[in-house]
Formats: structure tokens, C-alpha cells, sequence
């Protein structure tokens, strides 16, 4: 009995010490974010007081200013044309490529894996200069068209790694029924295997979707004041010292970030799948 | 036994049949289904040789060369390892490239031990441990300028939150030797999420065999996780480390934000020098240079990574 009752106190230490654990986690990880959202919906005069305040009403004024502001509104439509446009074109190109890559065997098809692999690791820092070189050449420099080409291409590793394992995971019988029955390799992809698919061509759609949203360093190079996403725009607020516009600036970065992660959390399960390249299952 | 091959049975099947306009659609399918494969994986090939083959092949031969912005796209001339030993001359480059070894070590360790010891947290069996989880996606999924931003105002000399807690007037980002440190932190912060989702993936996926035998022969927890769980767990470790190295030694976004490389060049990582290179003193042929050398170090570890993957799926 004596035995019984002290391991049921040092479970219940155990249990205290795992939640103190996780709140110290959650202060560590979470509280910095909610306390730049907590800026965002202070005045000025509160910003800007030493201590800081803890308690206030909030005001959503730096909000109505951001949002009346041609420069935030201009990007973040750049920002979701740019996104919309190559995560469709990397879809549309990278889905069928992931499809074959998982049930047919061609020559060269394990060099293309690995080329694609590659491509995910290299550090863009590093092919920015001749892209950019490339790009004015054939004129498309500071236009929206080349960041679009430059996440669409950036984005097929991702889902090539993501959806192949997805498509080998499908059965195969239903195809093999439906040829059968005499319809095409085309027909048998486009009716059959896509509906299965859909739950992984949303992760592959997502993965892709942060890729182009969160990206920073292309649309850097690519772009100009007219074309610049909303990653450019906000970097251009920390140029050298940040000012006293704490509001304007935090507003617009969890107005940013707000749609990244109602994605994310859609995708949570397969998150960590598909940044590692599919090396964990 | 199940059909092995892929190859459509049905056109085949049928082509015994009398029906021209039958055969006709027959000779359609099959054509439709001989450049199936080609189809499909042209549009991935052209788009990668376009924007990601051509302009690396480029960048190769500029390291080779003597060129400017202004001559025409192919007339360099070849100036042999010139570039390289111009590279490898400038002590700006060699600061660099040491800094970014010893930031990219350093942000590394610290994930891995702060990923693990989060994964080991996540893993015990307690009411609401999900919700910590799902909470801990956030700061690894957000926009690395926003992280960055945010970073900035909290370690805000005058008004940053740190100092506040601290009870300092410490100047984080304007103190060479603590710059490199706060915009680690950053990064680390970002990331250990990661590291530790990755980690928690493969502490649920180990067999509970192990554990459990060592436990009924005695073992203390802590010699268990040293002799068990963490032997088990070690070809996950080496995924995210080496992931973690490769996706750390290019950070920037951090870097460009909070310091801009400065001060005092403190905080410029080689991805800073090589864009400096490239877009703000338009040296051209050094930037090509410093990217292959980037690019090679790179290299090394994807090798590394694509062996330590091969042998996960072998086991």
C-alpha cells in the first residue's frame, strides 16, 4: 500500500515537472510572438514606455493606419498574386512529374531525384546573381513574371519529394482496372489517381504556398518598389534603425503572418514530412 | 500473384479485334500513353535547367572570368583561379567564412539539445501535451523577415522586452561581440521547433521493446535514454543536424535585418558577403567565385545527407 501511494506522488511530481516544462516552452517559443502582437494594438505612448505596460485597452489603430496605406496594401497583393500564381504553375507541373517519378522507371530517374534534392539545399544567396543576370537579359527583370518563375521552379522539389511517396503509397490495382477497361494512362491519372491524391496535393499545395509567401531573399533581387512582395516591404522598415513606427511595422507582420499559419496548422501533421525531403515518414 | 507491370493491358488486349475505327482510337491511346512519361517529366526538367542549371553553369564559368555587368553575356575573359586566390586573399572573405563555420556549429549543437530535450518533453503521456505541440509550429512556420523583425524590437536597447526583463541597457546588435550571438538566437529560436518535431517523430516511431526490457532489468532512467533510446534514435539526430547545417549555413534573412552585417563586419555570414558582392559592390566575378565555394561546402553535406537517408531506408 505504502508503495503504491509514493508512486502515485512521484508520478505526480513527474506530471508537475512535464508542466512546467511545457509552460517554460511556451513562454520560450509562443509569448515573444504574442507580445509583438500585443505592440501592435498599443498606442504610441504605450509603445514606447519604460517599463513596459502589460495591461491596456486595445486599440486597433495601427491597424486602420497600415491598412489605408498604399505601400502594405500594394505588396500584399503582390504578395498573393505571386503566391497564387506558382503554387497553380508548380502544381500543375510538379504533380504529374511526381506521379511518374513514383510508378514508372526511366533512365536518368534517380539522377533527377537527387538533382532535385540538390536544388532544395542550395542556398539561394548563391544562384541569385546569375538568375538576376539571366533575367534582365531576357528582360524580365523588377517584373512580377520572374519571381513567379523563379518560387514555381524553387517549388518542385518540395512537392516532387512529397508526392511521390504519396502516389506509391496508392494502390495500384484501380489504375490497373482502369486501363483494363481500355482508358488511357492519361485518363486513369487525371479520374482516378488525382481524387485519391487530393489530401497530399494539399500538403504539396501548402508546402509550396510558404515557400513563395515567406520567401525574402529572390523578390530582394527580383523586384522593385512597384513589384515588391511584403517580406521586401518589411525589411525596407528595418533598414538601419527601426524608427518610431513600432505600430506600422508590427501590425503589417502579423498581418503577414496571420494567413502562414492558418495554413500550417491545416498541414501540421505532414509538416515535418515535407521539410525533410521525405526522409522521415 | 498480382500484375507486376504497368503496361495498359487493355489497348494491347484488344488490338486482335476486326474494328478499324476501333484500332484508330486503340493507336490514339497508345501513342497518348507511349509519351505519358515524357510528358510528364519534361515541363520539371526545362524549368529546372532554365532557372536553376543554366544560371549555376553560368555562375561557373563567371567564376573563371573576367567580366562586367556591362559586357555582353558571354564575353569574359578566362582568367583561370584568379578569381579564387582573389577570394581567398580578401581577410573579409576569410572572416566570413570562419564566422559562418563557427555560427553554423554553434546554432546547430544548440538546437539539437534544445530540440531534444523539447522532443523528450512532448513525448511524456500528460493531458493537453498537444496543444503545447501544435503551439510549437508557429515560430518554425512564420516569415523569417517577421522573426526577424520581431527580434529586433525585443532586443530593442531603449524599449525591447529582454532588456526590460533583464534590467539592462545592454545594446545587443551594436555590440560586436554580442551581435553574432542575438541574431543566433533567432534562428535557433525558429528552429529548435523543427529539430524537435523531427526528433518526436522518431522517439513515437521506436519500438517499445527496448525500453521496457531495460526497465525491468533495473536500468535508471537516465541509463536507459543513454543506452537505449538514444542509440535508436540516432539516425533521426544525424537527418536533423544535417538538415540543420544545411539550411543554417545559408541563414540570412536574420542577418540582413537585425545587423546588415555590421558591426564591424561581426555578423557577416558568407551569404552576406556573397550577396554584397554581388548587388552592392557589383563585383561580379568575386560574388560567382564566393557563391561556388558556397555552393561546394554545400554540396558536401548533401552528399552526406543523401548516404545517411539511403541507409534509413535500407534498416
Amino acid at each position: 500500500m505504502a508503495g503504491f501511494a509514493r508512486g502515485k506522488r512521484r508520478k505526480l511530481i513527474g506530471n508537475v515537472l512535464t508542466y512546467v516544462g511545457l509552460v517554460t516552452l511556451f513562454l520560450v517559443f509562443v509569448f515573444p510572438l504574442l507580445w509583438i502582437v500585443g505592440i501592435s494594438l498599443k498606442t504610441r505612448e504605450q509603445i514606447f514606455t519604460n517599463p513596459p505596460v502589460f495591461f491596456w485597452v486595445p486599440t486597433f489603430e495601427n491597424y486602420v493606419q497600415v491598412l489605408t496605406q498604399s505601400d502594405f496594401l500594394a505588396s500584399f497583393g503582390n504578395s498573393l498574386m505571386v503566391t497564387t500564381a506558382s503554387v497553380t504553375l508548380s502544381l500543375l507541373i510538379g504533380i504529374p512529374a511526381s506521379y511518374t517519378f513514383a510508378r514508372f522507371r526511366f533512365p536518368g530517374q534517380s539522377v533527377a531525384m537527387i538533382t532535385l534534392l540538390i536544388m532544395r539545399m542550395l542556398p539561394p544567396v548563391a544562384i541569385l546573381l546569375p538568375l538576376f543576370v539571366l533575367f534582365k537579359a531576357v528582360g524580365l527583370s523588377n517584373t512580377l513574371a520572374s519571381v513567379i518563375i523563379a518560387y514555381t521552379t524553387f517549388s518542385l522539389p518540395l512537392i516532387v519529394w512529397v508526392m511521390k511517396d504519396y502516389f506509391a503509397n496508392l494502390p495500384k490495382e484501380l489504375e490497373e482496372a482502369a486501363y483494363i477497361d481500355g482508358a488511357s494512362r492519361m485518363l486513369a491519372f487525371r479520374k482516378i489517381v488525382l481524387p485519391l491524391a487530393r489530401p497530399g496535393i494539399v500538403t504539396a499545395a501548402i508546402l509550396s504556398l510558404l515557400l513563395a509567401w515567406n520567401d525574402f531573399i529572390f523578390a530582394a533581387i527580383l523586384t522593385n518598389n512597384a513589384t515588391r512582395t511584403s517580406p521586401v516591404l518589411l525589411a525596407s522598415y528595418a533598414g538601419g534603425e527601426t524608427g518610431t513606427n513600432w505600430g506600422a511595422i508590427t501590425a503589417s507582420g502579423v498581418l503577414v503572418v496571420i494567413p502562414v499559419i492558418i495554413f500550417s496548422m491545416i498541414v501540421q501533421k505532414h509538416l515535418v514530412q515535407g521539410l525533410s525531403s521525405g526522409t522521415v515518414k | 500473384m498480382a500484375v507486376q507491370q504497368l503496361e495498359p493491358a487493355g489497348p494491347y488486349a484488344a488490338t486482335a479485334d476486326e474494328d478499324v475505327l476501333f484500332d484508330r482510337r486503340n493507336a490514339w491511346i497508345k501513342f497518348q500513353d507511349r509519351i505519358f512519361v515524357p510528358l510528364t517529366i519534361v515541363p520539371t526538367v526545362v524549368a529546372s535547367l532554365l532557372v536553376f542549371g543554366i544560371p549555376l553553369a553560368f555562375s561557373l564559368l563567371l567564376s573563371f572570368q573576367g567580366w562586367k555587368i556591362d559586357s555582353g553575356l558571354f564575353a569574359g575573359q578566362f582568367v583561370g583561379f584568379a578569381n579564387y586566390q582573389d577570394l581567398f586573399t580578401d581577410p573579409l572573405f576569410r572572416s566570413s567564412l570562419m564566422l559562418t563555420i563557427g555560427y553554423t556549429i554553434s546554432t546547430v549543437l544548440l538546437e539539437l539539445l534544445f530540440g531534444l530535450s523539447v522532443a523528450l518533453l512532448l513525448n511524456s503521456r500528460v493531458p493537453f501535451v498537444r496543444v503545447f505541440r501544435t503551439a510549437l509550429i508557429i515560430p518554425m512556420m512564420i516569415t523569417p523577415i517577421v522573426a526577424a523583425l520581431t527580434w529586433k524590437l525585443l532586443l530593442d536597447p531603449s524599449y525591447g522586452l529582454i532588456n526590460a526583463i533583464l534590467g539592462t541597457n545592454t545594446v545587443w546588435l551594436g555590440d560586436p561581440d554580442l551581435a553574432l550571438i542575438a541574431v543566433g538566437i533567432v534562428n535557433v529560436w525558429q528552429n529548435t521547433p523543427f529539430v524537435a518535431i523531427l526528433l518526436l517523430a522518431g522517439l513515437q516511431s521506436l519500438p517499445s521493446e527496448p525500453v521496457e526490457a531495460a526497465a525491468v532489468d533495473g536500468a535508471s532512467p537516465w541509463q536507459t535514454f543513454r543506452h537505449v533510446t538514444l542509440p535508436l534514435l540516432m539516425p533521426y539526430i544525424v537527418v536533423a543536424v544535417l538538415l540543420r547545417t544545411i539550411f543554417e549555413f545559408r541563414s540570412f534573412e536574420n542577418i540582413w535585418v537585425m545587423t546588415g552585417g555590421g558591426p564591424a563586419n561581426s555578423t557577416k555570414l558568407l551569404s552576406v558577403y556573397t550577396f554584397e558582392a554581388s548587388f552592392l559592390s557589383f563585383d561580379l566575378t568575386l560574388a560567382a567565385a564566393s557563391s561556388w565555394v558556397m555552393l561546394f561546402i554545400v554540396l558536401i553535406f548533401c552528399v552526406c545527407f543523401i548516404f545517411a537517408t539511403k541507409r534509413k531506408e535500407i534498416q
